[in-house]
């Protein structure tokens, strides 16, 4: 039913936490959008409240969610703008150095690159 | 929604235990055996057979004599069972519903029995299930009887709910729903749950807090957390084994093509800044973790 395996190497309210934040960062979760209840989510997922609790306060704490009295979980405006700085400040730091390596080691012009990338199929096109 | 607030009901334990003991015959059920239970936790109290556990329960539920002091809801379960039971259920894997009795009677003698029972809640629970009110509970499978007890139970506003291996031999569907039920329409910071049970995987990540218990002892209570932080396993390879042996794991056990899993108590061993040179680290299952703990137990 949940199909969800969690990992042994993470907490599991942090592997929760990093779940609802690909969520956001596929689009799935969108700003002003409700997050489902953390009786929904333990029921679904089979963990203790305790657990759900614990990931969305995270989340509030980072200022990704928001609470509304009696109503629950809200992603927040600028969640998404957060995400993607977090996200790329990420992607230039740890993996964008390992792929310019790789660059080199391979040869590869800037002319290369830009050509395979206009014969390459469009994301979406292809698979 | 609210489960993040705090426990500002009280420092009241709904179970506090000192020096029980219970002896049958031939064998020690309970050897000065001691733990508190606050309110708001979902506990597995777990343990080989013979350990204890049922006992345990039948002392908190009132339904065994016994040596020691113990509080139940700050009531003594042994003086003051009939009080005790308008806040306590229990679902025991020993099927009690009588099996003449149909569905629609069942509803009616617990609305009859028990003060606080909601019946619209049971029938609405009842609604979900193909269970109706005109069957007999001997015309029901294994799997609907625990429906049917389950939606009684539930419907029952009582602040402690314990639980007997209440999934044995249900089919994997029956058990799943059975645990997503009681988190859904159930549990709240104000309830507390003890699960007993062998299928100690399956309720791994709904416990706030484990007990092993073994020979009548209580030989591990913490909540998941500190287990997580107590307890890690590497994976270590061959050529590491005898500098992992050094920092003396309490288990470890071979896996194929020369690797060997140990398993570190982080109160007994070095710390765990140590572990992660040696290889691979995680939190050990719980299932793990019992295995090593309970070495010995048939021997």
């Amino acid at each position: 039913m949940s199909g969800i395996q969690w990992s042994d190497g993470a907490p599991i309210y942090r592997q929760l936490k990093e779940r609802v934040v690909a969520m956001m960062l596929d689009g799935v979760l969108k700003p002003g959008d409700a997050l489902p209840s953390v009786r929904q989510v333990a029921a679904e997922y089979q963990l203790n409240p305790i657990t759900v609790s614990r990931a969305y306060q995270e989340l509030a704490d980072e200022a990704l969610v928001e609470k509304r009295r009696g109503l629950g979980m809200y992603v927040t405006e600028e969640a998404s703008r957060k995400l993607l700085s977090n996200e790329r400040e990420r992607f230039l730091k740890e993996e964008w150095p390992l792929v310019m390596e790789r660059i080199q080691r391979l040869g590869l012009s800037m002319e290369d690159l830009l050509k395979s990338d206009a014969q390459a199929p469009k994301p979406g096109e292809g698979a | 929604m609210n489960a993040v607030a705090s426990h500002d009901t009280g420092h009241d334990a709904v179970v506090s235990a000192r020096e029980l003991r219970k002896a049958y015959k031939s064998t020690v059920a309970l050897d000065g055996t001691s733990f508190e239970i606050p309110p708001g936790r979902i506990i597995g109290l777990i343990g080989p057979n013979g350990a204890g556990k049922t006992t345990a329960l039948k002392a908190i539920l009132g339904l065994t004599p016994f040596e020691g002091q113990l509080k139940v809801l700050g009531r003594d379960p042994r003086t003051q069972r009939d009080e005790l039971m308008n806040d306590v259920c229990f679902i025991a894997d020993v099927a009690v519903l009588p099996r003449w009795i149909r569905v629609g009677q069942a509803i009616d003698f617990v609305a009859g029995v028990h003060p606080r029972f909601d019946r619209e809640k049971c029938e609405r629970f009842l609604a979900n299930t193909k269970l109706k009110k005109t069957q007999r509970v001997r015309e029901l499978s294994k799997g609907m009887i625990v429906q049917l007890h389950l939606a009684l139970v539930m419907a029952i506003d009582a602040r402690l709910l314990v639980l007997d291996e209440p999934t044995l031999g249900l089919d994997i569907l029956y058990r799943k729903q059975f645990y997503q039920r009681l988190l859904e329409d159930y549990f709240d910071e104000q309830k507390t749950i003890i699960i007993t049970t062998h299928q100690v995987e399956e309720v791994e990540h709904i416990l706030t807090d484990v007990m092993f218990i073994r020979n009548g002892r209580i030989v591990l209570n913490a909540a998941m957390d500190e287990v997580s932080e107590r307890y890690t396993e590497v994976l270590v390879s061959a050529d590491r084994v005898d500098a992992a042996r050094a920092l003396k794991p309490i288990d470890e056990r071979a896996l194929p093509f020369g690797k060997v899993v140990m398993l570190y108590d982080g109160q007994q061993s070095a710390g765990t800044s140590q572990l992660a040179a040696l290889g691979e680290t995680r939190t050990p299952g719980l299932a793990d973790l019992f295995v090593a703990l309970m070495k010995g137990t048939y021997a």
